[in-house]
């Protein structure tokens, strides 16, 4: 990982100070994800002073204040989140990490836990302590083997070096921490979900209301955050909200809804460019500055077509839109659904939209929960028909099928009952609409005699898809 | 009084109510289609077909504030002042998604489906669905594997409203049904082993019940697989009579024939439910072996007898025997019990009224919901009981009966019966050798028919009309399902012509004379509501085992 | 005839550890279904039932939720080498499918089947969260990076 200095306000880059990676800051250092390094460091001096100077509702406050948005994917305000928990609840309440990461192109969370597992172990203190849980589930993934290793052996740490468990450096607050294995779902990213796969159940997200800071895990009062948000959290504690507002994008004054994009953002660049990796800069970067100045631009010499803005859940940008900003209001200036978790993934020009499409479609249903009808019928009749299309049997039919299953389905209309059926929908809607001519030139190239067929044709066998 | 509003219509709710949007909307005779809810079991609103939109009437300035998404009507409270939006272009749209979705891997064989005719697929692609088929289409597999000894599951028509699947976890508490897989590959099994053979069947009391829950013709009841076509038959609303619990339910025949019982809402008694042994229990009613033939003994054997001219000659031989006595069945109406005690006490004010015998199997089985299957299993023993003890001033029980019939000089006996298990040997009837006159009135033979001087074919529970009294004290009145086979007279008929009574027979004629004549039937008086009555509700005190004798 | 039991007292202890930390037994289902798998590489049906009787649920609860996850295999052990090759969009960008062809080609399988002489077991894998290393497969907890067809060959020959 390179120490990349970008100016901090990327609106204005004639006459900035530089930037200082701070989450990144201990990666690449020997031993970074020790105890003893991250000591050496600094680190464990925030919860020292939070638990001495300041009570849960102060650290809540400070939170607050600082315009932390999450960094799973949803960009909600975490202090605000936090303060949906009932008063004086008598608990226990618990608190979820969240560290399923299965977003494609997404890979941020992996490097923190790998490389500064102690980073997040503080900021998942310092967030439990503020939330008043007394236990928290690590809910990581099964593929991340490493992060897990050292995760456990970092949580092991914490608790000889009185971190965790029983009055905790000697203040009254005790704090739990169990890591919770997961067993290749998608779709136990999504906080209820993630829930239920932890009660031990199979991952059907729940119907909000009760929202889980009322009803969670086990019927508890539960917060689900991400890793890179609670990374945040020990920042904020560490130097004071302040400074993490003093990063970023403030709100658009034309917008009073907008809570604005504060603080550090990693930005994972992966795809046809030169340099894929996790990239530390304030929130704002924009596409170009993230692949010219990171990524190495674009390989082989070639120009870039499109690119995923935050994971493919965002859809699709073209080349002439890379001037977007990556901030929590930028994607969506562009047709995509929102900043996600900021994971660009580039594709050259000589890349298939079509192939994109089916890889698109082929994920979302794979990882469809099944629950809802609109997301288990949908996507897996948008992924027959990819299929079909790539197979050279498509009709042009089949893109305004496709456009339609684009619109309906989603959180954003109403028709399921999580978000999922948004990330698939928003990577066809974006693709039929920006790359439609592309599509339909491959229709009628790879289907001579058939793409104007608009009667209902035979699907195809769903074989090697699940 | 709390408002909610549906289509412009105004629907008032109570103020202790807890409605949803399907509920409140069916209150302004407004359908919300969904597959997913249902009122016994908990909301997942996964199935997306009532997705309405609702909206908030500001109480003081009657202003409108509708919520820009569509949501499901099942897990939207009904409270004062909300608005529910049914009709609007957004709403029949997302229905038309929805269904179109259902159908696209549905392999649509109600040819050879079951549930045509009730299935809320065809029904709502018939009002709300798309207009032409869109999708890809395929060959179609119509899988089918059992899930026990009583239900199977055709697999490829279940549209994952995992309704059965909460059924066994939340009503029945046995969870032995599952959903495996993830997404589109999802589908309902049950715990098999290696080879996929059943381990873990579908088998517990409840077990037939997801047959009713299911919304399309996914899950099938192996009894009534391919018998019967649902359109031919007609449903009449009846009282289970196989044990004490008297769940409400449908008797559903064609010309007089039951193909099968399904629970009726009542959610007094059994909420939604009923189990599996009051289901399938009818196949005695056309059991070939049923007695259909009225007959009295000769010194040679059996003669027949005519219908036309027995209540006369039975009437004068009772008055000619001395000392008479009836055995009331559990298994007989309130208003039958009352009618044959009443006439045999007319013709001798002495006469003995015994309550026959009360079968019990096992314990009362109580489920996670409250569901009871009782262990006495007759359906009026309390209706009996209290009719026996006011018209012969105390309460005779079979075993003591049986004592005093052999002890005691008696003339005629009328012993009635209506058991589907045997219910007397040899031995018992053998107590019964001193009688001059000995009656019995069954629906199959047995040591105790095979004495009997007079052989009088009995009704089953669907062809009779009257009331039950279950075990919680509640009367619930029924009329006939089916007509008796030929030659069989139901005990109504005959001891209202016995009785001399004008006309046909009508059971609630009885009923109001009954209750005004005995306190326990009181609150029947002024008639009996769909979902029964709760006798106690005049009483002061909980009747006590035998009912004290009432002036 | 009943069946042998499957799950080790070392097993029955480990899951036992894990009650402790949550509140229901329901929770311990994967902890349980994960110490099953990384003893005996599956999950038979026996092991189900057992982990089922441990947790107070019925069999067809712990079948449930093992079946949700394309995890856990039930009819065999694994290969002792599980070759997961990721087929997300940025592994798919830089070759993954032919990658996975390429593999399957090689070993002989398709995805989700297990070589005759049980050393390997190829999957396919939706994003592993390792982008930067595209394409990239793990061999257990091993991260196979940016592997060429070539590459991955020598990988795979050089398993036990």
């Amino acid at each position: 990982m390179k120490n990349r200095c970008v100016p901090l306000r990327c609106t204005h880059p004639t006459k900035m100070p530089e930037y200082q990676p701070v989450l990144l800051a201990q990666v690449g250092k020997a031993e970074s994800h020790t105890l003893r390094a991250y000591e050496q460091a600094g680190g464990y001096q925030a919860l020292k002073k939070s638990l001495k100077e300041k009570t849960p509702k102060e650290v809540t406050e400070i939170v607050k204040a600082s315009g932390l948005r999450g960094r799973g994917g949803a960009g909600f305000p975490t202090g605000l989140k936090w303060t949906f928990l009932p008063q004086n609840h008598p608990g226990p309440i618990y608190f979820c990490l969240n560290a399923d990461e299965s977003e494609p192109g997404t890979f941020n969370n992996r490097v923190l836990m790998e490389e500064d597992p102690h980073q997040v172990i503080e900021g998942l203190i310092l967030s439990c302590y503020a939330t008043n849980a007394t236990t928290a589930y690590f809910y990581m993934r099964a593929e991340y083997p490493l992060a897990w290793q050292r995760m456990q052996r970092a949580v092991d740490e914490c608790y000889a070096a009185g971190y965790l468990g029983k009055n905790i450096l000697g203040s009254p607050y005790s704090l739990d921490i169990f890591l919770h294995r997961g067993a290749g779902a998608y779709i136990c990213g999504e906080e209820t979900g993630l829930i239920e796969s932890l009660e031990g159940k199979r991952a059907w997200p729940r119907i909000k209301p009760p929202f889980p800071a009322v009803e969670g895990a086990f019927r508890k009062p539960t917060v689900v955050n991400n890793v890179e948000t609670v990374a945040c959290v020990r920042h904020i504690m560490d130097r004071g909200a302040d400074w993490f507002k003093s990063i970023g994008v403030p709100p658009d004054p034309a917008n009073p809804r907008d809570a604005g994009s504060y603080g550090p953002k990693l930005y994972c660049i992966s795809g046809h460019i030169n340099k894929p990796g996790c990239y530390e800069a304030p929130l704002g970067l924009t596409v170009t500055e993230l692949i010219d100045r990171f990524g190495g631009g674009v390989w082989k010499n070639r120009k870039a077509k499109a690119a995923i803005p935050g994971g493919i859940s965002m859809g699709l940008l073209t080349a002439d839109e890379f001037h977007c900003p990556l901030d929590f209001n930028g994607p969506g200036k562009f047709g995509c659904l929102g900043l996600g978790t900021a994971a660009v993934v580039v594709m050259d020009e000589q890349t298939s939209m079509v192939d994109f499409l089916l890889n698109s479609c082929r994920f979302f249903s794979h990882e469809s929960c099944g629950q809802c009808t609109p997301c288990r019928e949908g996507t897996s009749w948008a992924t027959k028909m990819m299929l079909r299309i790539k197979a050279g049997r498509g009709r042009l039919k089949d893109l305004d099928l496709l456009a339609e299953i684009g619109d309906t389905i989603g959180i954003m209309p109403g028709t399921t009952i999580c978000g999922l059926a948004d990330g698939a929908a928003w990577p066809i809607k974006n693709c039929i609409k920006k790359f439609r001519p592309e599509l339909e030139a491959h229709i009628k190239r790879t289907n001579p005699s058939g793409w104007g067929e608009t009667k209902a044709v035979p699907a195809m066998e769903l074989v090697g898809i699940h | 009084m709390p408002t909610v509003i549906v289509n412009g219509i105004e629907v008032a709710i109570g103020e202790k109510e807890r409605l949803n949007g399907i509920q409140a909307a069916e209150r302004a005779g407004v359908e919300i289609p969904s597959y997913c809810w249902h009122p016994g079991l908990s909301v997942v609103a996964s199935c997306r077909m009532c997705l309405v939109e609702a909206g908030k009437k500001d109480e003081k300035t009657g202003k409108i504030a509708m919520q820009p998404r569509l949501v499901p009507a099942c897990q939207t409270p009904a409270t004062d002042g909300t608005i529910f939006v049914t009709n609007s272009e957004k709403v029949k749209n997302s229905r038309a998604m929805v269904e179109e979705d259902l159908l696209l891997r549905h392999p649509v064989d109600c040819p050879i489906c079951d549930k045509a005719g009730e299935c809320n697929l065809q029904d709502f692609h018939f009002e709300y669905g798309q207009k032409e088929r869109r999708a890809d289409i395929k060959p179609f597999t119509s899988r089918r594997r059992s899930l026990g000894d009583t239900v199977t599951l055709f697999v490829d028509r279940c549209v994952m409203c995992s309704r059965c699947v909460r059924f066994t976890r939340e009503i029945s508490g046995t969870s032995e049904l599952m959903v495996i897989n993830r997404g589109a590959q999802e589908e309902i099994d049950v715990f098999r082993n290696d080879a996929g053979e059943i381990q873990f069947p579908l088998d517990n009391k409840l077990s037939g019940n997801v047959v009713d829950l299911c919304p399309v013709g996914a899950l099938g009841d192996k009894d009534f697989l391919y018998k019967q076509r649902v359109w031919f038959m007609r449903s009449h609303d009846g009282v289970c009579a196989n044990c004490s619990t008297g769940c409400s339910i449908k008797v559903e025949e064609n010309q007089d024939r039951i193909y099968r019982l399904k629970p009726r809402e009542n959610p007094h008694v059994n909420q939604w439910w009923m189990c599996d042994e009051g289901r399938y229990g009818w196949k005695h009613v056309h059991d070939s072996r049923r007695v259909t033939q009225l007959r009295r003994r000769e010194k040679t054997g059996y003669a027949p007898l005519d219908w036309s001219r027995f209540a006369g000659e039975l009437d004068q031989k009772l008055r000619q025997t001395g000392r008479l006595a009836a055995v009331v069945s559990p298994n007989l109406t309130v208003e039958e019990a009352y009618l044959l005690s009443t006439y045999i006490r007319e013709i001798d004010s002495d006469a003995l009224l015994a309550v026959g015998p009360v079968p019990v199997e096992g314990t009362d089985e109580k489920f996670p919901n409250g569901f009871t299957i009782h262990a006495e299993k007759c359906p009026n023993r309390k209706g009996v009981e209290a009719i026996v003890s006011r018209l012969s001033g105390g309460l005779l029980n079979w075993d003591d009966f049986l004592a005093r019939v052999e002890s005691e000089p008696v003339g005629a006996v009328w012993l009635t019966g209506g058991y589907h298990q045997p219910w007397n040997d040899t031995a018992i009837a053998e107590k019964f050798s001193g009688v001059k006159t000995l009656i019995v009135q069954d629906c199959f033979a047995s040591p105790l028919w095979d004495r009997a001087d007079y052989q009088i074919p009995a009704a089953t529970f669907a062809e009779r009309e009257g009331s039950y009294v279950n075990a919680k004290d509640r009367l619930q009145s029924f009329r006939w399902a089916i007509r008796p086979p030929a030659g069989v007279l139901t005990e109504g008929q005959l001891y209202w012509q016995l009785l001399k009574r004008p006309g046909l027979y009508r059971a609630a004629e009885v009923l109001q004379a009954v209750a005004r004549e005995i306190t326990y039937f009181t609150a029947a008086m002024e008639g009996v509501p769909e979902h029964g009555i709760d006798l106690k509700v005049n009483q002061l005190a909980e009747p006590t085992k035998t009912p004290a004798i009432v002036a | 005839m009943p069946a042998a039991k499957v799950l080790t007292p070392e097993m029955i202890d480990a899951i036992k550890a894990y009650f402790p930390r949550y509140p229901s037994r329901q929770a311990v289902t994967l902890p349980a279904l994960h110490i099953v798998n990384d003893k005996l590489r599956y999950v038979p049906r026996q092991a189900v039932i057992e982990i089922a009787e441990l947790l107070g649920l019925a069999p067809a609860q712990v079948q449930d939720t093992l079946t949700f996850y394309g995890y856990f295999k039930q009819d065999q052990p694994h290969g002792r080498c599980r070759l997961w090759v990721c087929r997300s969009i940025s592994c798919a960008l830089r070759g993954a499918d032919e990658l996975l062809d390429h593999l399957s080609h090689t070993l002989g399988v398709s995805p989700g089947a297990t070589t005759p002489d049980g050393r390997v077991t190829l999957e396919y894998a939706e994003c592993l969260g390792a982008c930067e290393h595209a394409p990239c497969m793990l061999a257990d907890n091993l991260l196979v990076k940016s592997v060429s067809p070539q590459q991955a060959d020598q990988f795979v020959k050089a398993l036990p």
